[in-house]
């Protein structure tokens, strides 16, 4: 077993069976399994995905289209941003 | 042959799969066709609250059976929809907010809505550590809810593909016509799809899918900003609002805990852009933190952006059109995901029955847009 989303604990497994049941997209994955919507984004786990669904529906991997990167880029504390003018 | 159908749907959001689900049960064979992924329109992008407080009878009733039937679709569409009722909160920060609200509640209570006037110390029990500055009280509904977006599109997805299919990224790019009444459709990818019926659920694009068979509507988008934060242990259980001119709105997510929420940006933005904006995040942490101190304290992992499609009157369109067989279900002014499945229904029903199940004459496509919902 492999877990390839550490924030959301989404194995390669879990992944691999939503592939074969239709979902070949990343937005499609990441809508139904949580994966790149965790605490990391993705940073962890997008280019791995990647790799697996290029695997499975051999497709080149720069034909793979990764969903939004979206701010802020780590996270930071409401009060971070709040404070300032 | 997959080209062929009974109808076919235009968008993939929480509107066109709730009504091609309907329709499906009804025993027509659904072509749904998405320019992008299921729900990359607005539904995906929308917070996902579900309330009953709206300010007509018909708005209410409307939210009332879109309740009900999120209630039960989790046995429906057999699998988890993270529904859950944590209520909504209107705070009221001056005497003529607090008006409203009493006034609207005597509307909502009539109609077998719990809803009432709670006093500051319930409040402060409901959401601990928020600051009473300036409250007077606020209108609490505990059953209204939250639930997932993407599970349940997912849920009617599947459901109608027992009958029809559901094709993602195919835009469509032309609507034909013959003698007043629509044929197919045609993709950017050089598709022809056939079917007497055509369901324009378009959300933003809805104007512009309109527009190939000349019709103009009245659905404008904006752009609203959204923002969640790290997963925590929940603390309170509903969708706090606040409607002051600087407010906003936001509850913990069923059932991980992370706070989401939006504001109503002054003045509005309108337009497809779905960009985010540095003065977002800064004032949303704001006016969050002003709310409940301590939730300065918790980190924001992601800021995006969707559309509101708006009507003058702020009421959805779900009519017929002047062309034949082409149908408008849209203009959902921010309540898509809430109203969504009662709003399904009834156009599954208005379709395949030929006359609405009740009086929805204030959704008409000629009407008269002067009036305004209140609780927008």
């Amino acid at each position: 077993m492999k877990i390839i989303c550490r924030c959301e604990d989404i194995t390669e497994e879990e992944i691999v069976q939503k592939i074969n049941e239709g979902y070949h997209t990343m937005d499609d994955l990441k809508r139904i399994l949580r994966v790149t919507m965790g605490l990391c984004q993705g940073k962890g786990c997008r280019k791995h995905i990647a790799k697996i669904l290029s695997r499975e529906l051999n497709i080149p991997i720069k034909d793979i289209v990764q969903p939004t990167y979206r701010p802020p880029v780590k996270p930071i504390p409401v009060s971070a941003t709040a404070d300032k003018e | 042959m997959n080209n062929t159908s009974d109808a076919i749907i235009i968008g993939g959001g929480i509107i066109g799969c709730a009504t091609g689900y309907y329709l499906t049960k009804k025993g027509f064979k659904v072509n749904l066709l998405e320019r992008a992924y299921l729900t990359a329109g607005s539904t995906g992008r929308c917070i996902g609250g579900i309330r009953q407080q709206f300010s007509t009878p018909l708005s209410i009733k409307v939210a009332m059976e879109s309740m009900k039937k999120f209630g039960t679709m989790r046995d429906e569409l057999k699998q988890d929809v993270e529904f859950h009722q944590g209520g909504y909160l209107f705070l009221a920060h001056s005497e003529e907010k607090k008006q409203t609200y009493m006034k609207l509640i005597e509307i909502q209570r009539e109609m077998g809505i719990d809803v009432s006037f709670i006093g500051l110390s319930e409040i402060e029990r409901l959401v601990p550590g928020i600051d009473p500055t300036g409250l007077l009280g606020g209108a609490y509904c505990p059953t209204d809810a939250q639930a997932n977006p993407f599970l349940i599109v997912d849920g009617y997805a599947k459901a109608i593909k027992e009958r029809g299919n559901v094709f993602p990224y195919k835009d469509v790019t032309q609507i034909n016509v013959q003698k007043e009444k629509v044929v197919s459709v045609t993709t950017r990818d050089n598709e022809t799809y056939f079917a007497p019926v055509v369901i324009n659920a378009a959300g933003p694009f809805a104007r512009d899918i309109a527009q190939m068979v000349d019709i103009d509507i009245q659905v404008y988008p904006e752009r609203h900003e959204a923002m969640i934060t790290e997963q925590m242990e929940r603390f309170f259980d509903m969708m706090v609002v606040d409607y002051r001119p600087d407010g906003c709105y936001f509850n913990q997510k069923w059932p991980h805990g992370s706070v989401i929420g939006c504001y109503t940006p002054i003045p509005n933005v309108p337009g497809y852009d779905l960009g985010t904006s540095f003065e977002f995040a800064r004032e949303m942490g704001r006016r969050m933190a002003r709310l409940i101190p301590r939730l300065g304290n918790t980190k924001i992992i992601r800021h995006w952006s969707g559309s509101y499609e708006m009507t003058p009157d702020g009421n959805p369109i779900l009519d017929k059109s002047d062309v034949d067989g082409f149908w408008i279900v849209g203009g959902m002014c921010g309540h898509g995901f809430m109203l969504g499945p009662e709003i399904g229904w009834l156009a599954a029903e208005y379709i395949t029955e030929g006359k609405a199940p009740y009086d929805i004459t204030e959704f008409a496509l000629h009407r008269d847009f002067t009036g305004k919902e209140v609780m927008k």
